[in-house]
């Protein structure tokens, strides 16, 4: 049964690594603001092209921060801005895909609200805390955040979106960018893999006050969905090399089953880290909490608004659903002043983890010498038994 | 006192004479009193079987109140280890020549106590260094004093229920670390209640009333040291002994096929203490298990040896083919391994299997050293034995938890299933040797009892042709004879060390 499972776990990394060599790569260019000088608003736009494809990844601070991806299939699809439009309060259709016939897909995420609240009892039951210990959400459209264009790095293809220290209790929220033009695993906490066909969105809570004792924190998001809605996925894995202790995967996912082509993904590991160490002490277990529906009116608007125009609200579905961050008897957010959560935003399959490399070899060299010996060993003593019986024939 | 123990002695009529007026329960002969000192010798190693395993039972806490990582949390099992590397070869020694067996047991319970105390002081005070050395002193203690535990049973019992007192014994030692694993986090989350807040007080607080039940063992001791003296007064019987004898130079005699028994013993229990000491939290963050499910499942490879041990060791007693049953039980611990590394299966299942592999192994694996190993050398054989499992333990306790930090439960599952499959290589080894250099190890009781009978019909031939002729006398005897005169010398298919009345048998690692 052992060497019989050593065998199916070797073919198993086998094929692991044949699919590793075939794994796609794109060419992916970011870029700061396209098409404008002006640094008051920041837009940063990511394109990755590549098998016949080209998927656009647009960050914006402007109204509610959020994420939009257009998948297009095209390789020479590009993105317009009207920047004036886009700088007016009416901000509808001021961003575009050209060929727009070429576009498949698109969904965003909207980053809304930051909830924070007491946890007296420190028992981490974000929906289950009575309504008079939360202090009031932090609208996050209503803080104004710093020039993103220094943090740019076009060669390692990551930005980071800062709030501005004075916003917001003196500390910062800020979203580190990372876009990818080939599959890989990131070095640090939560070492999520990825592959070219998504960004990684890691949201920071650093260094803010908290309002009183006991807090912690949840964040609010919101999702934009064409047909039908989005669905809530845990794949629950044994794998837990890259993220010590952690076994479950998060995945949203549209809930369209009569599209072939509705396939955004957001997934991201059931953990945020309460240090920059991101160590197996640090853990923040998270809690994901269902979806609702919401209606479309922002006040603040969004990069959502400017692209998806006035049919957000009618043809699109519009969902929003809340992560806590902490788990019961946990440490509090004012340990460290930080939190930390990550998560892959893309377009196809979700990336899923595979037993490493040194894990399978370790598996197949420990079951597979014992078998080895034991075979080795049965010759060895046949072929002695019969040289001491054919040596030592009795003399009569 | 001195004058009354004059006149004990000068008067043996008078002690005579008292002995008649004794109530049952007072006298040193008859059963009530015997039932008494048995109850003071089970409780004599609670303490220390309790307070063993108290980092396993408040894994969470301690890490998260003396805000350490899993490899320094670890250490606390590798400083109880450390010590036992040198003591194994020492305990009878100093039982036997140094204290006696009262004083012995008195001192290693005082070790054991000032231990903890001090183990707890280091929480009190928020000082880990100092709860690692309370661990290394109750380490000090702790393994010697289940030595004395057995040299008291063997010296009241010996001859009457003394089976019985060690199954009772061994079912005491389970009931300790089966309380501890279900109790020690009840009570600390009373204590948090109670104090309002969790933090290294409240481990401390814990640890404390942890050591009450050492000071209670402590009072056993005492209790029984006088208990005793008194019966040797009353009785004149001699202070207990626990007859070992460790020659450390006897280790360059030691065969291929002891060496490969130290190397299975080695790599099959640092697969599960190890495992043990990190069970609980992993229960809990894989399985999603409640702490008070955690600790449960945690102990049950404890509950489950304890009434299976005996009926296993009758079982592999009337088959023999020990290396089989070896491997059978390596393989199956294997098997629950990798079951919990690579399924979701309910735990319960793989922990029922360790349980189980655990328990036949203890029965096959210990009783082979005395099929290898001339009876004079069995003590060191022993000694030996221990000493590198309790290196293995230490050492790879802190690479367990240094594993875990950095690569997680798969990985560290993954560790412990290499680690198993070299106790595997190592028993395919040892069948083979066994094999081709005929040895014993793998015969069936049958054959083992057939080898004695055509031993004594041999040695009677050879008598017969030593009389006869005297050319027979120079002729060297064959390897078959050297073998079935030593298995005659060992008199029944068993030979007698593989009662666990040995002293060197008595160790934690041997119990458990």
């Amino acid at each position: 049964m052992a060497s019989d499972r050593g065998w199916r776990l070797l073919l198993f990394g086998l094929l692991c690594v044949g699919a590793l060599g075939q794994e796609q790569s794109r060419e992916v260019w970011l870029q700061y603001n396209p098409g404008t000088l002006d640094t008051s608003v920041n837009v940063l736009h990511a394109r990755a092209v590549g098998n016949g494809s080209t998927i656009h990844y647009v960050w914006s601070t402007l109204g509610t921060p959020a994420v939009l991806l257009i998948y297009s299939e095209s390789e020479t699809s590009q993105l317009r801005v009207n920047w004036s439009k886009l700088l007016s309060p009416e901000p509808q259709g001021a961003l575009s895909v050209e060929p727009a016939a070429s576009v498949r897909y698109a969904t965003a995420i909207l980053f809304t609200r930051i909830f924070e609240y007491q946890d007296v009892n420190n028992t981490a039951n974000f929906s289950g805390t009575d309504e008079k210990y939360f202090y009031p959400p932090y609208d996050l459209s209503r803080l104004r955040w710093e020039n993103a264009n220094a943090s740019v790095n076009a060669t390692s293809l990551s930005a980071n979106l800062t709030s501005d220290p004075s916003s917001f209790q003196n500390g910062s929220v800020s979203f580190r960018i990372s876009a990818y033009s080939t599959a890989g695993r990131d070095t640090s906490s939560p070492r999520l893999r990825h592959t070219a066909n998504c960004t990684k969105l890691e949201f920071l809570l650093a260094g803010i006050r908290p309002r009183g004792n006991n807090s912690r924190f949840a964040l609010e998001m919101a999702t934009v969905e064409q047909e039908g809605g989005k669905k809530m996925q845990s794949v629950r894995s044994i794998d837990d090399e890259y993220t010590p202790s952690v076994f479950e995967m998060m995945q949203l996912v549209p809930d369209a089953p009569n599209s072939s082509l509705a396939r955004g993904f957001l997934q991201w590991k059931s953990v945020a880290y309460g240090s920059p160490n991101g160590t197996r002490a640090d853990i923040l277990p998270c809690q994901l909490y269902p979806l609702r529906p919401v209606n479309a009116t922002f006040p603040a608007g969004s990069i959502a608004h400017a692209y998806f125009g006035d049919a957000l609200g009618d043809a699109y579905n519009l969902e929003a659903f809340n992560i806590s961050f902490g788990i019961a008897d946990g440490d509090f957010y004012d340990k460290n002043q930080f939190l930390s959560w990550s998560a892959l935003i893309g377009y196809g399959d979700p990336p899923r983890d595979s037993f490493s490399i040194l894990v399978i070899c370790i598996m197949a060299v420990a079951l597979g010498t014992p078998l080895l010996l034991l075979i080795i060993g049965a010759i060895v003593v046949t072929a002695m038994r019969h040289k001491v019986y054919s040596n030592y024939e009795p003399i009569n | 006192m001195a004058d009354d123990e004059d006149r004990e002695t000068l008067l043996p009529g008078a002690a005579g004479s008292r002995k008649r007026d004794m109530a049952a329960i007072c006298d040193p002969s008859r059963f009530a009193h015997r039932v008494v000192v048995l109850a003071l010798m089970c409780f004599l190693g609670f303490g220390s079987y309790f307070c063993y395993d108290n980092p396993a039972a408040l894994q969470t806490q301690v890490q998260a109140d003396m805000k350490v990582n899993t490899a320094d949390f670890m250490q606390l099992y590798a400083f109880y280890s450390w010590p036992n590397v040198v003591l194994c070869f020492f305990g009878g020694f100093l039982i036997d020549r140094v204290f006696g067996i009262r004083l012995g047991t008195i001192i290693f319970s005082l070790f054991v106590c000032v231990g903890q105390v001090i183990f707890a002081t280091g929480a009190l005070v928020n000082a880990f260094w100092l709860m690692e050395a309370g661990r290394l002193v109750f380490g000090i203690g702790g393994e010697s004093l289940a030595v004395a535990q057995n040299t008291y049973a063997v010296s009241w019992f010996k001859g009457k229920e003394l089976n019985l007192v060690f199954g009772l014994q061994l079912s005491m030692a389970r009931v300790g670390s089966t309380v501890n694993m279900n109790v020690m986090g009840l009570v600390y989350s009373r204590i948090k209640d109670h104090m309002g807040a969790a933090g290294y007080s409240t481990l401390g607080v814990t640890l404390m009333i942890g050591a009450v039940t050492c000071i209670f063992s402590l009072i056993c001791a005492l209790v029984l040291g006088y208990l005793d003296k008194r019966a040797e007064k009353i009785l004149d019987k001699e202070q207990g002994k626990t007859g070992e004898v460790i020659q450390l130079t006897d280790v360059k005699d030691f065969s291929l096929s002891l060496w490969l028994i130290f190397i299975i013993c080695v790599c099959y229990y640092v697969a599960v203490f190890p495992f043990i000491g990190l069970g609980k939290v992993f229960f809990i963050e894989k399985f999603q298990f409640s702490p008070l499910q955690a600790g449960a499942i945690n102990s049950v490879v404890y509950i489950i040896s304890a009434p299976l041990s005996p009926v296993l060791g009758f079982m592999v007693d009337r088959v023999g083919k020990n290396i089989i049953w070896v491997m059978c039980a390596v393989v199956t611990t294997l098997a629950s391994h990798l079951m919990l590394a690579f399924t979701f299966w309910n735990p319960w299942i793989a922990m029922s299997l360790l349980g189980i592999s655990y328990s036949l192994l203890a029965c096959a694996l210990w009783p082979m050293v005395a099929f290898v190993v001339p009876e004079h050398q069995l003590g060191t054989a022993y000694g030996f034995m221990q000493s590198i499992q309790n290196l293995g333990l230490a050492i790879i306790a802190i690479v367990a938890g240094v594993i875990l930090d950095a690569s997680g439960y798969l990985f560290l599952e993954v560790f412990f299933s290499a680690c198993l499959c070299m106790a595997i290589i190592a028993v395919v080894m040892l069948y083979f040797v066994n094999l081709l250099r005929g040895g014993d190890l793998n015969l069936s009781a049958w054959e083992r009892e057939k080898l004695q009978k055509q031993a004594a019909i041999e040695a009677e031939k050879e008598q017969m042709r030593r009389r006869n002729s005297d050319w027979a006398r120079i002729r060297p005897l064959s390897a078959f004879a050297v073998r079935v005169r030593y298995l005659s010398r060992l008199g029944a298919q068993l030979p007698e060390h593989y009662c666990s009345h040995l002293s060197s048998l008595a160790h934690r690692s041997v119990l458990k």
